[in-house]
């Protein structure tokens, strides 16, 4: 009864997520294409595989530059909010003071407002500081993503028995020595999850470049796909191989941090 | 005193602590200085990329600055009125609504009875729970411009050419019309967050002890009465997160229109985003762009609130 059941759930549930993967058997099968055998059947497998449009990829777009600027700007950013992020938690976790709980009120108010609503002064204030279309340009744009980190972890730190600080502190350690040898060490767990899910963020991200970047040459992966689509508007298998490669790397990230980006999704949105 | 202070959450007496009551409180002096120090960057975060350009924003709206000249005039509410009367404006005021509501519903009525399913044990479901859950892994922006070639018109495009060979009807413009230009961008952000979304509600449903579910049997539920009596009430605050995220998410929607349809035809999915961004940027109008932004702040800020308001009493009410 049980296992009979099971197997009428496998059969409708299996052949339906097939169907939710069409659209990305369809984007790499047709990379091993020509342009004729995809407009003649765009979902039948190649009748002999066709590894042309890999290599006009790499001649035609600086796909190379652009990872390398999407790697500089994630690796930075990154590093930057969870460093600030888990300074603010410490500090915030360390101190009584009042000035410090207003900080904590002025924090949650600052995570509730859209980045829509901030972006076109941030953006003036970017042009006056030349900062527009570069790349540290962006990572200060990035830097907002602090807040979010500092919630996740302050969270997470609270959750440190005081104790141990305090143990270390009769030692006579400084603060900044129970910040980066004894806090950071503790609060791997939350830094890794906090860390993954933001360089979905980073990675993916498609509005800041877009209104930030103009120049070719400091693209990041997403608006290089995005400005190719003029550039292979009759290329359909040249544009889906670029779409591949730049799928290549998230999907690679995807299977080795599954874990943490479905745990990430759940304290994220748990704090709501 | 100074003791009290020193410990961050629980304040339990420290007798070794105590003894060196003087050199600590020595310590904490320096201890404040250092403390800021932690706080200084965030601080600098929030003032420099939240408060400044939030201020920045209030008060550009009042006014018709366009980004270059020196001077702004201040025009009081013209810019919060042609908000509403302006076509592109009122555009992606009607369409970022319907687009935030409707994901919201049909997303929450898939996501609940797929994470019923994936809760249960079938062959095959770590590969069923994958695959749902991965279109919310790679760039929405790069989803949306695959998915323009899927709906493509042309032969190639996918679903064109199995409707034609299944019901030989010619190609649907699902893109330039307005409203199937609609209806797919709505329903590309549905594919795409559906299994993200069953995935919150699985964490809850396995929080919910087997024990219930047992005792319902017992005295002889239905199927249906449990998941309306047991399942539906305990994922009450999954619900909240959810629909949370997802009417915000789609308050905030840019990508996914912008790539699909450019915010076309017309103004049938132009979104807030995408009109804060030309007027502001490329056509200089920022005053009123600047009103457009602070309304959407107050719309988001009111819809976080209300949400935590309900989430609060269905919560009362059920435990």
């Amino acid at each position: 009864m049980k296992s009979r059941r099971g197997i009428a759930t496998s059969l409708i549930m299996v052949p339906l997520s097939c169907l939710i993967a069409v659209p990305f058997y369809y984007i790499v099968v047709n990379t091993f294409k020509t342009q004729a055998e995809t407009t003649q059947s765009p979902l039948g497998l190649p009748s002999r595989p066709y590894f042309g449009n890999y290599a006009a990829v790499f001649r035609d777009t600086p796909i190379v530059t652009s990872f390398l600027n999407t790697l500089y700007v994630t690796t930075l950013s990154i590093a930057l909010m969870l460093l600030v992020g888990s300074m603010a938690a410490f500090g915030i976790i360390l101190s009584r003071g009042r000035l410090t709980k207003a900080l904590g009120v002025v924090l949650i108010v600052a995570f509730l407002i859209p980045g829509q609503s901030t972006l076109l002064p941030i953006y003036q204030m970017l042009v006056d500081v030349h900062l527009i279309d570069s790349l540290t340009g962006l990572v200060f744009v990035y830097g907002a993503g602090s807040i979010f980190c500092y919630f996740l972890i302050v969270g997470y730190m609270r959750t440190v028995p005081s104790e141990i600080i305090e143990a270390a502190r009769i030692d006579g350690a400084g603060p900044f020595r129970i910040f980066w040898s004894l806090v950071l060490p503790l609060i791997r767990p939350i830094l890794v999850t906090v860390g993954v899910f933001q360089t979905m963020w980073v990675w993916n991200d498609f509005i800041t470049p877009n209104v930030f970047i103009s120049s070719p040459g400091k693209q990041t992966l997403v608006l290089q796909v995005y400005t190719a689509v003029g550039q292979f508007t009759t290329n359909w298998p040249a544009f889906m191989t670029l779409s591949v490669i730049v799928l290549a790397p998230t999907v690679v990230f995807f299977i080795f941090t599954q874990r943490h980006i479905v745990s990430g999704l759940l304290k994220g949105s748990i704090k709501g | 005193m100074a003791l009290m202070t020193s410990l961050p959450t629980k304040p339990t007496p420290h007798v070794q602590g105590r003894s060196r009551v003087g050199r600590i409180s020595l310590d904490r002096l320096r201890e404040r200085g250092a403390i800021s120090l932690f706080l200084l960057p965030i601080t600098a975060v929030l003032v420099l990329l939240f408060l400044i350009p939030l201020a920045q924003s209030v008060y550009y709206s009042f006014t018709d600055y366009d980004g270059y000249s020196a001077n702004a005039d201040f025009i009081g509410l013209r810019n919060y009125k042609s908000a509403f009367t302006d076509s592109s404006m009122v555009g992606s005021l009607t369409f970022t609504t319907v687009y935030a509501i409707g994901t919201t519903l049909v997303i929450t009525v898939l996501a609940i009875p797929l994470a019923v399913i994936l809760n249960r044990r079938f062959a095959g479901r770590g590969f069923v729970k994958s695959v749902f859950f991965f279109p919310a892994v790679p760039s929405v922006a790069l989803l949306g411009l695959v998915w323009v070639f899927i709906l493509n018109p042309l032969g190639s495009g996918v679903v064109n050419s199995v409707l034609h060979a299944i019901a030989g009807s010619g190609p649907v413009p699902w893109l330039s019309q307005d409203r199937l230009a609609q209806l797919s961008v709505l329903g590309v952000g549905v594919w795409a967050g559906t299994g993200w979304h069953a995935t919150i509600y699985l964490a809850y449903l396995q929080s919910i002890p087997a024990e219930y579910y047992e005792a319902a049997t017992i005295d002889g539920a239905s199927p249906m009465q449990m998941f309306r009596s047991i399942t539906l009430p305990l994922l009450t605050p999954a619900m909240t997160v959810s629909t949370l995220l997802l009417l915000t998410a789609g308050l905030k929607v840019f990508d996914l229109p912008f790539t699909l349809t450019k915010g076309g035809p017309g103004f049938a999915t132009h979104t807030i985003t995408q009109s804060i961004i030309e007027n502001g940027i490329a056509q200089g109008r920022v005053g009123q762009a600047s009103a457009l932004a602070v309304l959407f702040l107050i719309v988001v800020g009111l819809v976080v609130l209300a949400q935590l308001f309900i989430a609060r009493r269905l919560e009362g009410r059920y435990s």
